[in-house]
């Protein structure tokens, strides 16, 4: 039979069609694609444990301030003032705070010894602690420092050094930068919690103190979210009657006003407010702590370690190793 | 987030093993997981299935500054990798504050209870300087260690008697995780010293302590300088701190005659010659203006 060209059209066109009309039948029929999924998921599986093996590190790292912040670039930076002096438990006091501290993102120590060095100790502990910090150093005037037989609370202590601290955050902190303050003495007890209150800050945040003024807390009194008084025992008339671990600025106040300082000879119980009334007022203290009422930090103290026997060695010339660092 | 996380953890701790006792904290099977509404704070890193695990006991008990103390450990041992704290209050009952703070601080805990007799208690007026304390919770949390692994297949692991005031470095933790049998190091303000350590030979072995204190006891250490591994822990089940009979600093010595001589023991803390713990006691606070009938508001936890 003649093959006419409009027949092999005809045939192509029908081919055409049938081809058209079973692919168009097989859309949206189920297939097994399993194989390709299973090979997919476990695709995802393996970058999903890369993925949280890698936040952990940055996690890790970012607490350290090494590597790059994922979060929290907007995160203030909680400036912590710690005056520290020389004695058996300094050591173990900054310890155990570099621990706390390490957990605290965008965190700045900044020790201040009642030296007139920087000590081996201080210098080497904040070295290895992995926080970002500034050592600084100045010695109390002789007249105002305490002589080992007297009770702690004669003279106030580590004045000079907090205020070196805040002389130092006025010369290299710009207005621009944001901040929140805080005096961490170093045998007090923090919680992790309390930092998320710090770094809230406006102007000046406060909340309870546990185990403070001979009670089991101090704390503010809030009223429709402002604080209207102080729950205290001991001189409640101070303008300010709060401990130094009850409160945190913003480093813009601070900066603000540059002649904001603690007073040297302010009476005793009154140094805290002392910094604080030239800075704000009661109206405006900003209540933290689920409206002061939660403890987050407590006034320990340490006991002075007893050295009966290293004394009586060393009368007799065999004190203990003094290279051995304790 | 917390709950799931939590469950990541203990899926791969070893206290997971069938038929084993779980942690009190967990639900019995069958009941649909509690989800946990609390804020952590923090994790731990990882666990590691290949790490040895560290046990920590710590006796507690209830007064004004336990919180500020468990608080700040738990700040400690959150950096410490596969680490478990069994925490053994000296109560009747596990108190609510111990119970919500380790469910919050993220670390992995066992939380157990024996109540003191009078005799021996903790009491916040009279310190009975000479009585051991904290032993029955001590040996409540070896009990429950020889309950809870199988002696024929012990994990790879330390115990560590941490007592709640004292001071720990990191560097310590690691110091102790791959210990043999018993290992042992200095610790400061031990034995009125500036710090009591155990004579090292240039041989690398223990021969005498660096003590004045009755350098003759057998082993003339405190509690923070020694750790156990878990294998001898489950190897001897009837070494334990003795009750009766203890004279004040023999309590350590009372558990360690039962596991290891003196020539057994492993130097750690570059031969003794590194202060990695302190002995550091908290000052009882005054709370003078309580009064008799109290002034602060009880509801408020301190």
């Amino acid at each position: 039979m003649k093959v006419k060209l409009k027949n092999v059209f005809v045939v192509y066109f029908l081919v055409s069609v049938i081809g058209l009309m079973y692919a168009l039948l097989q859309l949206g029929q189920p297939c097994d694609c399993s194989q390709h999924l299973r090979s997919a998921s476990d695709l995802m599986h393996g970058k999903d444990k890369k993925i949280s093996q890698l936040l952990s590190e940055v996690k890790r790292l970012q607490v350290r301030g090494k590597g790059p912040e994922l979060e929290g670039q907007a995160l203030p930076i909680i400036y912590a003032i710690t005056p520290t002096y020389a004695r058996l438990v300094q050591k173990a006091e900054l310890v155990r705070m570099s621990q706390t501290f390490l957990h605290v993102k965008n965190f700045h120590w900044i020790v201040v010894e009642d030296s007139p060095v920087k000590t081996q100790l201080v210098s080497e502990l904040l070295a290895q602690s992995g926080l970002r910090f500034t050592h600084l150093h100045t010695e109390t005037p002789k007249e105002q420092k305490l002589k080992e037989s007297d009770p702690n609370w004669l003279k106030p202590r580590g004045v000079e050094q907090r205020n070196l601290a805040l002389q130092w955050l006025r010369e290299n902190r710009e207005l621009s930068e944001e901040g929140v303050v805080y005096f961490a003495d170093d045998d007090n007890t923090y919680s992790l919690h309390l930092f998320d209150e710090i770094r809230s800050t406006k102007r000046v945040s406060v909340w309870p103190v546990g185990l403070v003024g001979g009670l089991r807390f101090e704390r503010p009194l809030v009223e429709k979210g402002r604080v209207v008084g102080f729950y205290t025992a001991w001189k409640p008339n101070r303008p300010f009657p709060m401990d130094m671990a009850g409160f945190a600025i913003a480093l813009q106040l601070l900066l603000a006003n540059r002649e904001a300082r603690f007073d040297m000879l302010a009476e005793r119980g009154y140094l805290e407010s002392s910094l604080l009334q030239s800075l704000v007022s009661i109206e405006e203290l900003e209540p933290r702590a689920d409206n002061c009422t939660k403890v987050l930090v407590w006034h320990t103290r340490s006991e002075k370690p007893k050295m009966k026997q290293e004394e009586l060695l060393q009368k007799q010339g065999l004190g203990s190793d003094p290279s051995i660092e304790v | 987030e917390n709950a799931t996380a939590k469950a990541r953890f203990n899926g791969t701790s070893p206290l997971r093993e069938e038929g084993l006792p779980s942690c009190s904290w967990q639900q019995a099977s069958g009941v649909a997981p509690k989800v946990i509404q609390n804020y952590v704070y923090s994790r731990p890193p990882p666990w590691s299935d290949t790490l040895p695990t560290i046990f920590i006991i710590t006796p507690t008990y209830t007064r004004p500054v336990q919180k500020a103390e468990l608080t700040r450990l738990a700040n400690t041992f959150l950096h410490v990798q596969n680490l478990h704290w069994v925490v053994v209050e000296d109560s009747p009952r596990r108190t609510n504050l111990v119970s919500n703070l380790l469910e919050k601080a993220g670390l992995n805990f066992t939380h157990l209870n024996v109540e003191s007799p009078q005799s021996l208690k903790m009491n916040g007026s009279r310190i009975p300087s000479h009585k051991p304390r904290g032993t029955l919770q001590r040996n409540l949390g070896l009990h429950w260690l020889r309950d809870s692994f199988n002696k024929t297949q012990p994990p790879e692991g330390v115990v560590y008697f941490a007592d709640d005031d004292n001071t720990y470095s990191l560097e310590l933790f690691e110091e102790m995780r791959y210990t043999r049998r018993v290992s042992v190091w200095p610790v400061a303000f031990a034995g009125g010293l500036r710090y009591e350590s155990p004579i090292v030979s240039p041989a690398g072995k223990v021969v005498g302590w660096k003590v004045v204190f009755d350098p003759n006891r057998p082993f003339a250490i405190d509690m923070a300088g020694f750790a156990v591994s878990i294998r001898l822990i489950l190897e001897r089940p009837q070494a334990t701190f003795k009750l009766e009979g203890i004279k004040g600093g023999y309590q350590e010595s009372s558990l360690l005659k039962d596991l290891v001589t003196m020539d057994g023991l492993e130097p750690k803390a570059a031969n003794c010659t590194k202060v990695l713990v302190w002995h550091t006691r908290t000052e009882r606070p005054m709370l003078g203006n309580e009064g008799k009938h109290g002034f602060s508001d009880l509801r408020m936890e301190v």
